[in-house]
């Protein structure tokens, strides 16, 4: 696409939205105004949905069998009473999984958590890599090197990083209290993983840590998107950098946040090996989130029918944190 | 421009950090900063303790795997290892262990990542650039799946693929029988990799200019040809962010392959790398060295595709 | 994403869901887990195993899954014994080693398909084999805590007894009572346990404790304990205990390990096995109590190491002694220049002489077996003096037989025989599983996970008594 598209894109979504034929979906920036368009575009549109049928229907049936067939099956079994090693009896369903959910401490300590990490990590996140990406925008030397090494912990596996960290984390040896100390800062010495005050942002870190880079790398790709001249424009206006930056440049990053917002969710659902490998199924209730309870009731102690509860309610959990998000995103064209 | 990267020598090789050079003047805070000295300092002095950051946790894990087992316990997890205490042999015997599951691996990730990316490109294509009613609902549900946790999933697909009998329908030939569990895991990760692909493609898509594809059907193109000469080409950056973003994350499950390989022949990387781990008493160089070998092959489609990235979505098309 | 297409998405996937079932009842589960690989492994007879098993699975209409899982194994004839472990590293690897060998050279016909499912501790394990078990698509045998830990298998009658063709008179009569109790939870035999790790140990750094001036022999009982390490700490340098509280099952297993040094193995058992805490409440508590009294003396970092680095606390005088189970020797054992009896050695918990608690692994024999004929060897094998012999001085545990020779045991091991066969009692263990079933484990580790959070004693209580009674 060229540069004088690119420009026209932005003018017109940063305007009113526009009026585009229905016939064709044009861009983003346009689509809710067509989707709430008049029967005039019905017909095309039903030609479209024949035309289109090949692209997005094997996928959609992919994951219509494995994805939504194994999820589906979950949410049989969380309203059956299924437990031990023998076969779930489908013949009476009922939602007291759900009732006993509601009545158990470490299920609202986990979900609290689990709401916590979530939001706290995508939102730490997404902002480090916003300040990372920003700076490594300004034409630097290296830049590969620079982003390889940002990026580099995303590469590793869990069971590594764990351990990696539980050394950071080392009251005693670990780096962190070590840097402190350093810096004649001894007050600052913390159990990072043990206190229960500072156990839940431990982790946070160390999982920012490990994804920031790639927030980096989507947040770049978006900068470099943005037409110079927009910030040709605003230096001339005589706005000054931190201002242009969060004026002009980063409402037009809601693509790149949106996609890396997805992306983080993803990466926080999988929290669970992270927790696993530091402290086993039982993190303590500071720490204890959904996947965990989740794994210890079903796999730990093959109470499968509840396991399956607290995994149909995560699932939910996770579309409602992100969805209205995304709803807003879809509205505005961004998605 | 060598008089204002003081930290770093002039190497035009590396410096690829823009290559389009249409951009090279009109850039208005890079030439800001370019032209203070300090302010230059200062960046490259935050870069560098970012760098420091990112790679202190990495740090000790490379130290570690070059000590021996007494060397481990006697030294702290930053601090090199003592002379007497240095060894290369973690990575001989992670890589002895490892070597088969690399393969294996490598027999996985490729075609899943390559599956999923693909369905999801066309997925958000056909929901995205061509306009129909209902697609909403449709794209609902990709989006929805992308949030499934695998701890959900794991009875329900043990069960379907005991179901199918894979190796009952590969039995027409050996090769692929014996790689049948192989080849349902293939499966199994590309179903799951295709919501997160068609979401990140739909929102790369709907950035394309709608006029463009206009113009080509009134010229008579059909859909299938505008994904092919339009939209394909312009893919390339987001299939190198959904590639790598795939590669990763197939080659680091567990879960999945746990349940779903049973044979020792198929098992992947890392399984192998958690035979390194032991039940009791821990070999933490060995887990190290073993942890970066595995790494490794991630590491490099980043390398590699990271370029194309940058470059593809800093404007050509 | 409006809460109509939501409720929508959901209700129809749960259709389909529920069409999938009906689907999987028709059919019949029988066999393969992920296609079945395991028998697909090296070709000849192993292809024969899996297409038997799934020929029967194609074709069979109804319920007779078992039986169909059955005749697959049949088919394989005795060919292949697949076995499913977590020993995959270090001594642990070797010593199943060994013991794989020593069977292969007895049983030439048996073709051994050493198949683990790492991850450490049975954390792994559990999830793989659960998963086929709840298939129906066994492994030959598996390893497992004996004891409680069975219960689910038990209760679900997943486990074939062996009380006949594995445990012979010769078998039941070289076991002492505590290991034969584990191996029939339901007073039927259905494991053979291996090997036995003592957990009642308080390993000692000599040197630290002669510095400090301190007799370990001489200390009474858990709470004689505490005196003991403000002298330490007095006097030396050294930390009083050395601990991990990174996970809470070391926790565990020192209040369990106190709680019997305070009251007795009777008590002990009538607490796990009453189904009701509140007639020990007291003894609870004041164990618990006593546990919260040693944190003054535990190494600074407990909370972010693992139980290896504490113990190498101890190597390096940095701690003087930690309670840790007997597999903590082989880590000094691997350490050049730190000697049995010189720079380290052990004694009994204190209160816990002539109490010997022990961690067992065990192999069991998995219903629907695929190689019934062969799983009844391994197993015969695994409880043979010959066995347990080539298995344990590796793996650095003793044999639960009492007639194994004790010459290829170092001196610590050799002790440590002589004092099992000499025990009074051999209390089951809750943090190793033998003691209650996995549910109960589980709960009374979420217990102690919040107890090293916040070391309140009356919140760990309530957490362990509601374990206890089920709740």
């Amino acid at each position: 696409m060229n540069p004088m598209d690119l420009v026209s894109r932005l003018v017109r979504s940063a305007d009113d939205e526009a009026h585009e034929d229905a016939d064709v979906r044009t861009d983003g920036g346009t689509a809710t105004s067509e989707r709430q368009g008049s029967g005039r575009g019905f017909l095309a549109s039903n030609r479209n949905l024949v035309e289109s049928l090949p692209f997005w229907l094997p996928p959609a049936l992919l994951v219509g069998l494995f994805v939504y067939g194994a999820i589906g099956w979950n949410v049989l079994i969380s309203l059956t009473d299924w437990e031990g090693l023998g076969s779930p009896e489908y013949g009476s369903l009922d939602l007291s999984m759900y009732a006993q959910l509601l009545g158990d401490d470490t299920f609202i300590i986990a979900f609290r958590n689990t709401l916590v990490l979530l939001i706290a990590f995508t939102v730490v996140s997404l902002a480090v890599g916003l300040v990372v990406a920003i700076l490594v925008d300004q034409r630097i030397r290296f830049e590969n090197t620079f982003r390889t090494v940002y990026l580099l912990p995303m590469s590793l596996s869990f069971v590594v990083t764990a351990i990696f960290w539980s050394w950071m984390y080392n009251f005693e040896i670990g780096m962190i209290n070590q840097l402190l100390r350093l810096a004649g800062l001894d007050f600052l010495t913390q159990q990072w993983i043990s206190d229960p005050q500072w156990k839940m942002a431990a982790i946070i870190f160390a999982l920012m840590w490990q994804f920031s880079g790639y927030c980096m790398v989507v947040y770049l790709a978006g900068l470099r998107a943005i037409p110079t001249e927009q910030y040709e424009a605003a230096r001339t206006d005589g706005a000054s950098t931190l201002r242009m930056y969060w004026r002009i440049i980063v409402p037009q990053l809601r693509a790149s946040t949106t996609s890396a917002a997805v992306v983080l969710m993803v990466f926080a659902l999988k929290a669970f090996d992270f927790l696993y490998v530091l402290f086993g199924d039982t993190p303590g209730p500071s720490v204890d989130i959904l996947s965990v309870m989740m794994f210890r009731e079903a796999f730990s102690t093959t109470n499968w029918a509840y396991g399956s509860a607290i995994a149909t309610v995560l699932f939910l959990m996770a579309l409602s944190v992100i969805g209205p998000y995304l709803l807003t995103q879809y509205r505005r064209g961004d998605l | 421009m060598a008089t204002d990267a003081p930290a770093a020598p002039a190497e035009p090789s590396d410096d690829q950090a823009d290559p389009t050079e249409t951009r090279e003047s009109d850039r208005g805070l890079g030439d800001q900063l370019r032209d203070v000295g300090p302010g230059r300092v200062a960046l490259y002095a935050v870069l560098l303790a970012l760098g420091a950051f990112y790679l202190a946790p990495l740090e000790s894990g490379l130290l570690t795997a070059f000590k021996t087992q007494e060397a481990f316990f006697s030294t702290t997890p930053f601090a090199p290892p003592p002379i007497d205490g240095t060894t290369v042999a973690p990575w001989l015997s992670a890589f002895d262990t490892l070597s088969g599951g690399l393969v294996n691996s490598f027999i996985l990730v490729v075609p899943a990542t390559l599956i999923s990316a693909l369905l999801g490109s066309l997925a958000a294509y056909g929901l995205t650039n061509i306009d129909w009613r209902g697609q909403l609902v449709v794209l609902l549900l990709f989006v929805a799946g992308v949030f499934i946790p695998y701890q959900a999933v794991l009875v329900p697909l043990t069960r379907f693929w005991t179901m199918v009998g894979l190796n009952d329908l590969l039995a027409f030939w050996e090769p692929l029988a014996s790689r049948a569990d192989l080849v349902a895991l293939i499966i199994t990760h590309a179903a799951y990799g295709i919501p997160i692909c068609t979401v990140l493609f739909r929102s790369f898509y709907s950035t394309i200019d709608g006029e463009m594809l206009e113009a080509a059907r009134l010229d008579g193109a059909s859909a299938a040809t505008i994904y092919r000469r339009i939209i394909l080409p312009l893919s390339g950056p987001i299939f190198a962010v959904t590639l790598i973003y795939q590669f990763t994350q197939i080659w680091n499950d567990l879960l999945f392959a746990l349940v779903l390989l049973s044979s020792p022949e198929n098992q992947v990387v890392t399984i192998a790398l958690n035979k390194l781990k032991g039940s009791m008493v821990q070999q933490y160089n060995l887990q190290m060295a073993g942890a970066f070998i595995a790494a490794l092959p991630t590491l490099l489609v980043y390398v590699l595709f990271g370029e194309q990235f940058a470059e593809g979505v800093a404007g050509e098309t | 994403m409006t809460d109509d297409n939501q409720r929508d998405a959901t209700r129809r996937s749960v259709l389909k869901g529920a069409s999938a079932v009906g689907t999987a009842g028709l059919v019949g589960l029988a066999g393969c887990t992920g296609g079945g690989g395991g028998e697909g492994g090296d070709g000849g007879s192993g292809g024969n195993g899996g297409s038997g098993g799934n020929g029967s699975e194609g074709t069979s209409g109804g319920d007779n899954a078992s039986d169909s899982g059955g005749s697959g194994g049949g088919g394989g004839g005795s060919g292949e014994l697949e076995l499913v472990h977590w020993w995959t590293a270090g001594g642990e690897q070797e010593a199943l080693n060994a013991l794989i060998e020593g069977f292969e050279e007895k049983y030439p016909d048996v073709a051994v398909n050493n198949n683990p499912a790492p991850g450490g501790a049975g954390s792994a394990l559990d999830a793989v084999i659960k998963n086929r078990v709840l298939n129906e698509n066994p492994p030959s045998s598996f390893q497992i805590w004996p004891g409680e830990a069975l219960r689910p298998y038990l209760d679900s009658d997943v486990l074939d007894d062996i009380g006949d063709s594995v445990w012979t008179s010769e078998m039941q009569d070289a076991y002492l009572q505590g290991p034969k109790d584990a191996a029939a939870p339901n007073d039927t035999f259905v494991a053979v346990p291996l090997n036995i790790h003592r957990l009642n140990n308080l390993f000692y750094n000599t040197s630290v404790m002669e510095e400090a001036g301190v007799d370990p022999s001489s200390i009474s009982d858990p709470k004689a304990l505490l005196d003991a390490m403000a002298t330490i700490e007095e006097n030396t340098d050294a930390a009083g205990m050395a601990q991990q509280t990174q996970s809470p099952w070391s926790t565990v297993q020192l209040w369990e390990t106190v709680f019997i040094g305070e009251q007795d193995t009777e008590t002990f058992k009538s607490m796990v096995e009453s189904g009701d805490a509140s007639a020990n409440e007291d003894a609870i508590k004041s164990a618990l109590t006593t546990v919260k009294d040693y944190k003054e003396y535990f190494n600074q970092d407990a909370g972010s190491i693992s139980w290896d680095q504490a113990n190498s606390k101890v190597i390096n005088g940095e701690a003087a002694m930690i309670h840790q189970g007997d597999w903590a020797a082989g880590q000094y054992r691997a350490q050049d220049g730190f000697e049995y009896e010189q720079d380290w050695n052990m004694v009994a918990y204190p209160g816990t002489e002539g109490v010997y608690s022990i961690v067992m692994d065990s192999f069991v024999m998995p219903s629907n077996n695929p190689s019934p004929e062969a799983t009844k060897k391994w197993l015969q094998y695994a409880g043979s003096v010959e066995g347990q012999q080539k298995f344990n001085p590796i793996k650095g545990s003793i044999p639960p037989r009492t007639d194994v020779p004790t010459d290829p045991f170092g001196p610590f091991l050799q002790s440590q025989i002589e004092e099992f066969k000499n025990s009074d009692t051999q209390p089951p263990t809750i943090a190793h599983g033998t003691a209650v079933p996995p549910e109960v484990k589980t709960s009374i580790e979420e217990a102690f996970s919040g107890f090293i959070e916040n070391w309140n004693v009356d919140r760990a209580y309530s957490g362990i008594a509601d374990a206890i009674s089920g709740n």
